[in-house]
């Protein structure tokens, strides 16, 4: 599944309420089949919202995008696709029903109804169970579990779908360093095993370099690329790989990048633990 | 001492609470017993108490048990039509903007509009049975229910609504299994203070041609100046609000206990 972003232009009004605020300025950007794209940049540089273009979320009362267009499979987007999912930071998880019901939750949609008979259903609900590792805490109510675990229900209320686009909205922004660590473990590993293109909007340059196979660099808004690298070190990619020479030179080159936008105080909010 | 979120345990809820109540009754009962108001005006709890067992004893339609059903049922009635009606009618303006901008104006003053004003009218229309009380009772409640299930299903962050549809809900299945179920603690909220409303209308619906029932009790003793018996009526209205304010809201931790442990 190809998606390609074209031109794309966002304003949004400003907040002194003159004129408009650009916060992307022409991206042209195409992802493939199959691959762990990072999209790295300052907090407010519009990754969210190339994100949100791509899963067919439109802001309220803003044309989005002011200019450019969003292909996928060739086909213009223009609001939800069946096959692309988002996750969010915030799991979002019904807090009435159990860890279960929250995985089997789309499946009380009717186009998921047709679509997946009600055998598979419950098979595709056990693997994910299994696979996110909360097979024994299925009858659980999310108040019951921790950010961590939330977040895996998360994981598999989206994978369950079996999409073939998965965009992750900085999905472990909220998590403390040793449960972002396993949940990156983990989403590699559950990529390897329900194969899906992923776009994961981070602004943390390490999860960046450990988990992409390609990342792409937005410059402080108004945005543009700043940078767009392949990494082709194998996962999982150790702290010694990121203290390498290959693993450093990269983080400074984003750092650069970063650095080297438009802002005057270079790259804005970016979280390096390099 | 004074902090609002000190955790408090429930027998010593129940005893400052029955603390606050003895304190009332014991200052209402000094002052009836010095003789400083006369019993016409403060009739005292002793002589009240004896006047809820004469009411209680009584045939017809001054029985007290009577009465209360007879209210107790136009309380019912009037919230089934109100919850019916009003519940989905504020989730329609909770979930669309445009259907709000149509409602609202007709809605929301009502909530500060004196509805007392209305029974003229109500009457005029459903005539002096049965069906002008339940529609005035209704009526009396809906104005406040239906801004609170709006504001209810408004208060649901947008988020949620976007999630479902992402995940492949219509707009109209997002409401229902996102929205709504979310909104709900406080929808009951909204159907609890509804309750409430009614029974503070319950007097104001009988006073036109009730054969029976608290309201009606109320103004019969009024005209026979038995005050003591008003006041006894005053308080079987006040508790039968508590003991249905307090059985709404044990059903509503039973309904949701995720609200709590969140």
């Amino acid at each position: 599944m190809k998606i390609e972003l074209s031109g794309i232009v966002q304003e949004y009004p400003a907040p002194e309420g003159v004129g408009v605020l650009r916060v992307l300025d022409g991206v042209d950007l195409t992802f493939e089949e199959g691959k762990l794209n990072m999209l790295l940049g300052p907090s407010g540089c519009g990754k969210s919202t190339l994100l949100h273009l791509m899963g067919g979320v439109r802001p309220l009362g803003v044309v989005s995008p002011t200019e450019g267009t969003v292909l996928i499979d060739g086909e213009p987007c223009t609001g939800h696709h069946d096959d692309v999912v988002m996750v969010f930071q915030r799991y979002l998880n019904r807090p009435d029903l159990t860890v279960r019901q929250n995985v089997a939750f789309p499946f009380r949609f009717k186009l998921w109804r047709k679509k997946v008979p009600k055998a598979e259903q419950d098979s595709r609900v056990d693997e994910m169970l299994e696979a996110v590792g909360l097979a024994d805490k299925a009858h659980h109510r999310p108040s019951q579990l921790s950010g961590g675990q939330n977040q895996r229900v998360a994981l598999a209320r989206a994978l369950v779908l079996r999409p073939r686009v998965l965009l992750a909205d900085e999905p472990f922004g909220a998590l403390d360093a040793q449960i972002r660590h396993e949940m990156q473990v983990l989403l590699v590993d559950l990529i390897a095993r329900f194969p899906t293109t992923v776009v994961f909007v981070t602004h943390d340059i390490t999860e960046a370099l450990i988990l992409g196979d390609r990342v792409v660099v937005l410059s402080t808004p108004p945005a543009r690329i700043a940078d767009d690298f392949t990494i082709t070190e194998a996962r999982p990619r150790s702290e010694n790989w990121l203290r390498s020479t290959e693993g450093s030179q990269m983080a400074a080159r984003v750092i650069e990048q970063l650095r080297g936008g438009h802002g005057p105080e270079g790259g804005g909010q970016v979280r390096v633990t390099v | 001492m004074w902090n609002p979120h000190e955790p408090i345990s429930s027998r010593q809820r129940q005893i400052l609470g029955l603390a606050g109540l003895g304190t009332a009754v014991a200052i209402w009962a000094g002052v009836a017993a010095s003789g400083l108001v006369k019993p016409y005006f403060l009739p005292a709890p002793w002589d009240v108490a004896a006047a809820l067992l004469d009411m209680a004893q009584a045939e017809g339609d001054r029985n007290l048990f009577g009465a209360a059903w007879a209210s107790a049922r136009r309380v019912g009635l009037a919230l089934i039509a109100v919850v019916i009606i009003g519940v989905p009618l504020g989730v329609l303006m909770g979930s669309s903007s445009k259907v709000n901008a149509v409602l609202s104006p007709l809605v929301d003053p009502m909530r500060s509009a004196p509805v007392v004003a209305v029974l003229p009218i109500v009457v005029l229309w459903f005539g002096i049975d049965e069906t002008a009380k339940i529609v005035f009772l209704w009526l009396g409640a809906s104005v406040f229910l239906i801004p609170m299930v709006r504001d209810a299903i408004v208060a649901v962050p947008r988020q949620h609504g976007v999630l479902a549809e992402d995940l492949g809900a219509t707009p109209l299945e997002a409401i229902r299994h996102s929205v709504f179920p979310l909104a709900l603690p406080r929808i009951v909220d909204a159907i609890i203070v509804a309750v409430g409303v009614e029974w503070t209308y319950i007097t104001v619906a009988e006073y036109v041609n009730a054969k029976q029932g608290l309201g009606y009790l109320i103004q019969t003793y009024k005209r026979l100046s038995a005050n003591d018996k008003v006041f006894a009526g005053i308080f079987v209205i006040l508790v039968m609000a508590l003991v249905t304010d307090q059985a709404l809201k044990l059903l509503k931790r039973r309904l949701f206990p995720w609200e709590t442990e969140a």
